[in-house]
């Protein structure tokens, strides 16, 4: 009778514990894939930030053009130039395409804008003045956006390559994403303006 | 051993990624007042004048505006100083957004207004490119640091107010700068509405004595001319005496790089 009830003691414990261990293990699993999930819709969602941005120096490229345009008639090459990368920016199916059409962009804008150098009338013009602080104050949005997203990305990325995060990334179908770099290129580009 | 053996090299680099990493932030404590002058450069009455309208614009719209001055930012770009400390102070309130910092760097001869995403709407790029052309840098030029910062951000704290639609007690009458380019006709348009309107009024009462210097205050005192951008006295100094609770710190606004900087 004492071993009959021991026995029952020892399966209720057994029983606790795998209920304990197994509760543990679920509520690991279900942190673990939630973070992928959260970790995405962050990524997604600064995305759509700096997409948002992306967009919105797209819209103004028109009125740019048109303005120093007027004053600028021999560098043909380089509006023809803008007008190419912003149609391969709005043609760009993926993320990738998307970064390297928005990163050729600024570097010609950046070039647009230093005409006022070659051609100061440029500079009286309130109209250029105006689309200029606009253009900056865009430029100035999308590398805060950039630096967000990469930050996200950067988390996101770095636990895919944890031990258990590649396991719940791909539980939860997150994959890494590319990260948004200012290309050396166009950067370095913009000085060497052939003046 | 050789100087420039790689080990040598690898760590040189770990101590430069440290220390750049280390330097590399805008780190100041967050405020204790509305105006932080690091720099020294604001004088005791206009520090103490924005103290007092920066407090009631708060008290009375909820926005919070920060003015800051330093030294350098400490080889950063401006932009990114100021959207670091905006970020790190979550100036405005949280789901309005509406966070404002202006940074005068006064040996990097650099500014910066910094808006916060629930103002700008209204706190334009383009506006706030205008004020710090054509009302901050022509005083900086002139040295006049206190002035400039003065003038400058009455500006904008006006017309924070103004969208809000409350007045503020402390705040100056200053000449604004239109948020918008107006069209020059516009004075002559409105004088021939208001001709129109007198016309109509004349009409309506059947020539009844409604004295048309009734008027006159409108046509003359509404349209005042086009001047500078300074301020037409009437100050009310000592109507803020002392006793300020000062800056509370952030309620949780976001930035998104909105605004405008440039150099002098």
């Amino acid at each position: 009778m004492k071993n009959y009830g021991k026995a029952w003691v020892i399966l209720i414990v057994v029983l606790i514990t795998l209920l304990v261990v197994g509760l543990g293990i679920f509520r690991w699993y279900i942190n673990g894939y939630n973070k992928a999930v959260n970790l995405e819709q962050n990524v997604e969602k600064t995305w759509s930030d700096i997409d948002a941005v992306l967009q919105r120096r797209a819209d103004l490229v028109p009125n740019l053009v048109k303005t120093v345009e007027g004053y600028a008639e021999h560098e043909k090459g380089l509006f023809e130039n803008i007008a190419k990368s912003r149609e391969k920016y709005f043609q760009a199916g993926n993320r990738a395409e998307k970064i390297e059409a928005s990163n050729e962009l600024g570097g010609f804008l950046s070039r647009l804008l230093m005409l006022q150098e070659r051609y100061p009338e440029l500079k009286a013009n309130e109209n250029f003045l105006s689309l200029q602080a606009q253009l900056e104050g865009t430029e100035n949005r999308i590398s805060v956006a950039r630096t967000r997203y990469n930050e996200a990305a950067k988390q996101l990325n770095s636990y895919y390559r944890q031990f258990f995060g590649s396991f719940f990334c791909k539980r939860a179908g997150v994959k890494p994403v590319e990260y948004f770099e200012a290309t050396e290129q166009a950067q370095t580009e913009v000085p060497q303006v052939e003046f | 051993m050789p100087l420039f053996s790689r080990k040598n090299v690898v760590q040189l680099l770990i101590i430069l990624a440290i220390a750049t990493a280390v330097l590399a932030q805008a780190d100041l404590p967050v405020p204790r007042h509305y105006v932080e002058d690091h720099a020294n450069v604001i004088n005791a009455s206009d520090e103490q004048a924005l103290n007092g309208i920066l407090q009631e614009l708060e008290q009375k719209t909820g926005a919070q505006y920060i003015i800051l001055t330093v030294q350098t930012t400490g080889g950063l770009p401006i932009e990114q100083f100021a959207i670091e400390l905006a970020e790190r102070w979550k100036l405005g309130q949280k789901g309005k957004d509406n966070g404002m910092l202006f940074v005068l760097a006064k040996a990097d001869k650099k500014w910066r207004f910094e808006v916060g995403y629930g103002l700008e709407g209204f706190i334009t790029d383009h506006y706030c490119d205008r004020i710090g052309r054509k009302v901050l840098t022509p005083y900086l030029q002139r040295g006049e640091y206190s002035k400039g910062i003065y003038e400058a951000n009455l500006q904008i704290i006006k017309t924070i107010a103004t969208e809000a639609g409350v007045t503020l007690t402390g705040m100056p009458e200053i000449k604004s700068v239109p948020v918008r380019d107006r069209r020059r006709s516009l004075p002559c348009c409105s004088i021939l509405f208001l001709l129109i309107f007198i016309f109509l009024l004349f009409g309506g009462f059947g020539g009844r004595m409604m004295g048309w210097w009734f008027f006159l205050p409108f046509m003359f005192g509404g349209f005042g001319s086009p001047g500078g951008y300074g301020r037409s006295g009437s100050f009310g100094g000592g109507s803020f005496g002392g006793g300020f609770g000062g800056f509370g710190g952030g309620m949780g606004g976001g930035f998104g790089g909105g605004g405008a900087s440039g150099g002098w």
